[in-house]
């Protein structure tokens, strides 16, 4: 394979057997490619699997079936080409924000990045430059979320993977976050699979939308808004307002309402 | 305690209008009191504090004037304050002071030494807390002075039986609250580190000991307390020197204000552990000041 050929996952499933419990099919026979560069989305109703198959694509959990490789090489465990975001706020609660960005580049003595000053770098790519040598418990929900987001992209991934990373915060703040991340995304030209269960959020964020259905977990459909490359870029309003955005965001809806009535 | 006559006035004002047929007075004192949530600056807590301890000295003062025991065997604080000042300046009593403290502070660096590598193992790793959890556990129930016995033929009546008794009563304890305090890292604390490149070491030192390092030292604090209980029960059995001594010493002539004294004496060097432990957590650890959350 290529060397540069992105996020590849085939044919993956998973099995979930707790004890004495009848087992779980979570995933059952997921294929999917995400070229690099790209910002890819899982979308879908709630328990369909999205965030196991984000964390077998950040080796956090193995597939039962199938397997997956990142730029031809297979996945078999965490590692830091794959930097994960989590829902929950992870900033260490015991290092101030510079120390947080540094801390992948540091325990990976990662001398040269840091002397480059790759984390002042993405610290102002966060705009937290102000608070630079506050701690976590002194910041905002969204800010300490840009720290995580800061954090990941300072230690070089190839891919980064976010598990609903704004899904706590109020929509003011989501709606900047998603504006903030997207303008930083397309700079740094990272890769970018993320769970999201809003609509807005993975047609305005996604190159690429990759619709689950749930009981059991399988690709349903992948939807790419190419309308997007006819509005300015990050223009949320003109996106909103383009027939086609209309038109997607009503097919999703009848999508996830199917999903929601076979679930009853 | 500064509550301006205008507080007391608003409170008594608005008290009249709650408790129909209520003295204003029990309604403000009871707002005052019993309120859930409060949080007291410093001062405040300090004042309180110092009321309490008067409140039981006071008590203590006024069973002994009652006479309902011979002064001899039931003296007031006034005796055992001159007890403790008599003690520290003819008896030596510093010596066995520093005999005692000496005796904590090594049993008791032991017993962290050995149970802070199995807390944190066991709290880290499923498997090794299966296997030694149960063992470990049970080991907590064996009560420690029933192997004084033992100790004294197999050690003697040296340092070593006691450091030995201290470290039966506290290491098992102390292995399984520490390995409770580990289990606390969220375990997106972990995956975290993991994907950003952390092995098996780094996680285990920078994330979950350092994360850790604040319910260790609280660990440390409340079991540091319980281990004075053995030394003075070691002290007792088998010393010639240490607070436990003097007092055996003082029982053989009856000199009940001597052993007062070193009661006393063992609940002031408590509090002052106790302060240099919370000094020590607000130095290491400024994130978890409550005054700087919001
Ligand atoms: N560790 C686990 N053990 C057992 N079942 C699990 C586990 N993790 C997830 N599941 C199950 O797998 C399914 C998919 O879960 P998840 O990936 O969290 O869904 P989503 O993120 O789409 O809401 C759910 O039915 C869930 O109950
Ligand atoms: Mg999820």
């Amino acid at each position: 394979m290529k060397t540069n050929s992105g996020l590849n996952v085939h044919k993956a499933g998973k099995i979930f057997r707790a004890g004495s419990r009848q087992p779980r099919v979570a995933l059952e026979g997921v294929s999917l490619h995400l070229p690099p560069g790209q910002v890819g989305v899982l979308l879908g109703p709630s328990g369909c699997g999205k965030s196991t198959l984000l964390r077998m694509v950040a080796g956090l959990e193995a597939p039962t079936s199938g397997a997956l490789s990142l730029n031809g090489r297979a996945i078999t465990g965490p590692g830091r080409d794959r930097g994960m975001v989590f829902q929950s706020y992870t900033s260490f609660p015991w290092l101030t924000v510079r120390q947080n960005v540094a801390y992948g580049l540091t325990i990976n003595g990662d001398a040269s990045s840091l002397k480059e000053g790759v984390v002042d770098h993405f610290i102002r790519a966060v705009r937290l430059q102000d608070v630079a040598n506050a701690y976590p418990h002194e910041l905002s929900g969204g800010m300490r979320q840009r720290v995580a987001i800061a954090r990941t992209l300072a230690n070089h991934p190839e891919l980064l993977l976010m598990d609903e990373p704004f899904g706590a915060l109020d929509p003011e703040t989501r709606w900047q976050m998603q504006e903030l991340l997207l303008g930083i995304v397309r700079k740094e030209h990272t890769t970018v699979l993320l769970v999201s269960h809003d609509i807005e959020e993975a047609l305005y964020l996604g190159d690429v939308v990759f619709f689950l259905s749930s009981h059991p977990g399988r690709l349903r459909e992948v939807i790419r808004p190419g309308f997007k490359h006819e509005v300015p870029a990050g223009d949320r309003e003109a996106l909103l307002d383009h027939p086609e955005y209309r038109r997607l965001d009503l097919h999703i809806r009848r999508l996830m309402s199917e999903e929601g009535r076979r679930a009853a | 305690m500064t509550v301006s006559l205008q507080d007391r006035l608003t409170h008594s004002a608005r008290g009249a209008q709650v408790g129909v047929g209520e003295a204003p007075v029990a309604v403000s004192l009871r707002r005052r009191w019993l309120d859930f949530g409060q949080s007291l600056d410093w001062r405040r807590r300090l004042w309180l504090g110092a009321c309490g301890w008067l409140l039981f000295l006071a008590g203590w003062y006024l069973a002994a004037q009652a006479g309902l025991a011979p002064a001899r065997l039931f003296p007031g604080p006034g005796q055992v304050l001159t007890a403790l000042h008599t003690l520290f300046a003819e008896q030596q009593f510093l010596g066995d002071v520093l005999a005692s403290v000496r005796r904590i502070a090594v049993s008791f660096g032991l017993a962290v030494a050995l149970a802070l590598p199995l807390g944190l193992l066991m709290g880290a790793f499923a498997r090794i807390d299966a296997l030694l959890n149960p063992l470990l556990g049970a080991f907590r129930y064996l009560p420690a002075p029933a192997f004084i016995p033992l100790l004294l033929m197999w050690l003697g009546t040296g340092d070593s039986h006691k450091i030995a008794l201290l470290l039966i009563g506290v290491v098992f304890f102390l292995a399984i609250m520490l390995a409770d305090d580990t289990r606390q890292v969220p375990a997106s604390f972990i995956e975290t580190a993991k994907t950003l490149g952390g092995g098996r070491r780094s996680v285990l030192w920078t994330v979950v000991f350092r994360h850790s390092l604040p319910g260790y030292l609280d660990t440390c604090r409340q079991m540091l307390a319980v281990s004075w209980t053995y030394l003075v029960i070691a002290e007792i059995v088998a010393a010639t020197d240490g607070i436990g001594a003097m007092m055996m010493r003082a029982k053989r002539f009856v000199h009940v204000d001597d052993i007062m004294a070193g009661i006393v004496t063992i609940g002031l060097l408590g509090l002052a552990f106790d302060a240099l432990f919370r000094l020590l957590y607000r130095w290491w650890f400024p994130y978890l000041r409550p005054e700087n959350h919001r």
